[in-house]
């Protein structure tokens, strides 16, 4: 409890820090307010934005790209990487292609999911999925690859059928991995839904940015990228605690 | 008592008895293909018989083939050359009439010492409430009462063994495989853990088959103690051990001595005491 202020009290501080050194730097004139703007112009534009209502609309429409790709993503990738690990046949058929396919960033596939969904919620949906779906197949890949040959004696030497070890011993044994994976997906899906929006989207955050970008309202840029900052820790930061809760014998 | 609320049931399972739990084992070897096409003998050609229901200890030198004769009988590593029988039947794999406590102690730290012992009896056609009874009562066999919720991270590692001896006994396996169960532990610990196995034992005469590097151990629990040579090991020797249990180790007899000092003498030659 101690620790968890004293981490609380750290944020503040440095936030409150660099906010007064921005708002400082602003102030000495030394650079062009057009291109750096000061805190007020920002916070100013953030209240236009949401007297707009687009702040919120656009809050709402990222979310839920992020939210229905990562969970595309991630349950293929639980699912996959279990089978890859644990199933000859899958792993033979999928390990090397899938190996293949990690070094791909997710903003190269913008176009070719553009030419495949069209502009519309599906190529979003694709491109966040596909980066999510990587990153957790890797990890539960990893994790139940490598339970421990004493788990599995003892399931078997328990007298435990193959569903059984699969259910109540693979799975639980990669759980650490796959709980690391989600939570890399969850941050790779924001990665890759700012990486969508940018291009051809007509709404969302990333979207908001680059129309920012064509009347050079950088106060609004800043804007979009204190919500993705912001939304990126809260979200990072209910994974943690859900992986915690998840896997709590980890930790003990 | 106890040992008929745990009884399970005839047609699924039957309770170790004088006929039940042998082990012949003729002229088994293991040689390991280790990488570069190398191929390490771990176990020399070795014959034993274990009579139903005994408790036998294997001594020798770290290396020479303990653990890799404890894993043949339990099918965990196959055999290059000879048999290993399990009343009769050749052993062909993992069987769970073969109860293991293995030297890490293997509790899945995903369930609660509950957790870990149920999991054993879920292959058993039993209601739920006998499961849990039974589960319960091993539990408290161990001296683990109250603590059925708890996690095995949760646990002195003295607790944990205790949980992992309820997982492996409370279905009456035909023979019981303990590979150094007790080295991590301190001292007093272990005395406390040799009065409880021999209680579990002695309740249902499983075969048990103990391997240990420490001779006062092996003299304090078994029938008969196996001395093996240094690897490839083979068993140099056997000795009967006659002294009427409980047998304290703070009251040698003269036997006890002399026993000591005899595997003691064995375990010193040349080649044996260098790992
Ligand atoms: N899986 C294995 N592959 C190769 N060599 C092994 C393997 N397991 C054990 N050995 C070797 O076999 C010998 C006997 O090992 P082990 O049975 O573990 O000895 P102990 O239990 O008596 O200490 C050792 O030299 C060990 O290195
Ligand atoms: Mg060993």
């Amino acid at each position: 409890m101690e620790t968890q202020l004293k981490k609380y009290g750290q944020l503040v501080i440095s936030l409150s820090g660099v906010v007064a050194v921005w708002w400082l730097v602003s102030a000495t004139g030394l650079v062009n307010p057009n291109l750096f703007p000061a805190p007020p112009q920002v916070l100013t534009a953030a209240v236009e934005l949401y007297q707009d209502g687009v702040l919120v609309s656009d809050l709402k429409i990222s979310l839920t790209r992020a939210a229905v790709g990562f969970t595309i993503g991630a349950s293929l990738g639980v699912l996959v990487g279990l089978l890859t690990a644990r199933v000859f046949a899958f792993k033979v058929a999928l390990e090397p292609f899938l190996t293949l396919l990690r070094p791909i960033p997710a903003i190269a596939l913008v176009p070719i999911a553009i030419v495949w969904f069209g502009i519309g919620e599906g190529s979003k949906y694709f491109v966040i999925a596909y980066t999510v779906f990587l990153a957790v197949w890797l990890n539960t890949h990893a994790g139940a690859s490598g339970v421990a040959g004493t788990y599995i004696r003892a399931a078997r030497s328990l007298g435990a059928s193959r569903f059984r070890e699969f259910f109540e011993v693979v799975v639980p044994a990669a759980a650490p991995h796959i709980v690391v994976g989600l939570r890399l997906g969850a941050a790779l899906a924001f990665l890759s839904l700012v990486a969508a929006e940018l291009s051809g989207a007509s709404s969302g955050i990333g979207f908001r940015l680059q129309d920012a970008r064509q009347f050079i309202q950088t106060d609004r840029m800043f804007v979009g990228l204190i919500q993705l900052g912001i939304l990126g820790a809260l979200l990072d930061a209910v994974f943690v605690i859900i992986g915690r809760r998840l896997v709590h014998w980890e930790s003990a | 008592m106890m040992s008929a609320v745990l009884k399970l049931h005839e047609e699924t399972h039957t309770m170790p008895g004088t006929d039940v739990g042998r082990i012949d084992i003729e002229n088994a070897s293991v040689v390991f293909n280790a990488p570069g096409g190398r191929k390490i003998e771990a176990l020399a050609p070795t014959s034993l018989v274990i009579e139903p229901g005994s408790f036998i200890s294997l001594i020798g030198p770290s290396g020479c083939g303990k653990s890799t004769l404890l894993n043949a009988v339990g099918g965990f590593v196959p055999i290059t050359s000879g048999t290993i029988r399990l009343d009769g039947e050749p052993v062909t794999g993992i069987n769970p009439d073969v109860g293991v406590v293995f030297q890490q102690y293997a509790l899945f730290p995903w369930f609660t010492a509950l957790g870990n012992v149920l999991f054993a009896l879920k292959r058993f056609p039993i209601s739920k409430e006998e499961r849990r009874d039974r589960a319960y009562q091993a539990l408290k066999e161990v001296g683990l009462e109250g603590r059925e919720n708890t996690f095995p991270g949760q646990l002195s590692g003295g607790m944990r063994q205790r949980v992992a001896l309820a997982r492996t006994f409370v279905t009456s396996p035909k023979v019981l495989l303990m590979d150094e169960p007790f080295g991590a532990l301190d001292a007093q610990t272990r005395v406390v853990m040799h009065e409880i196995l021999l209680r579990i034992w002695e309740a249902r005469k499983s075969t048990v088959i103990f391997v240990t590097h420490d001779v006062d151990e092996a003299l304090i629990l078994s029938d008969k103690a196996h001395i093996m040579s240094a690897g490839p090991g083979r068993i140099i020797e056997t000795m009967d051990i006659t002294d009427a249990r409980p047998r304290l180790a703070h009251q040698m007899t003269e036997n006890f001595l002399v026993n000591r000092n005899h595997i003691i003498g064995l375990l010193r030659q040349p080649g044996m005491g260098d790992h």
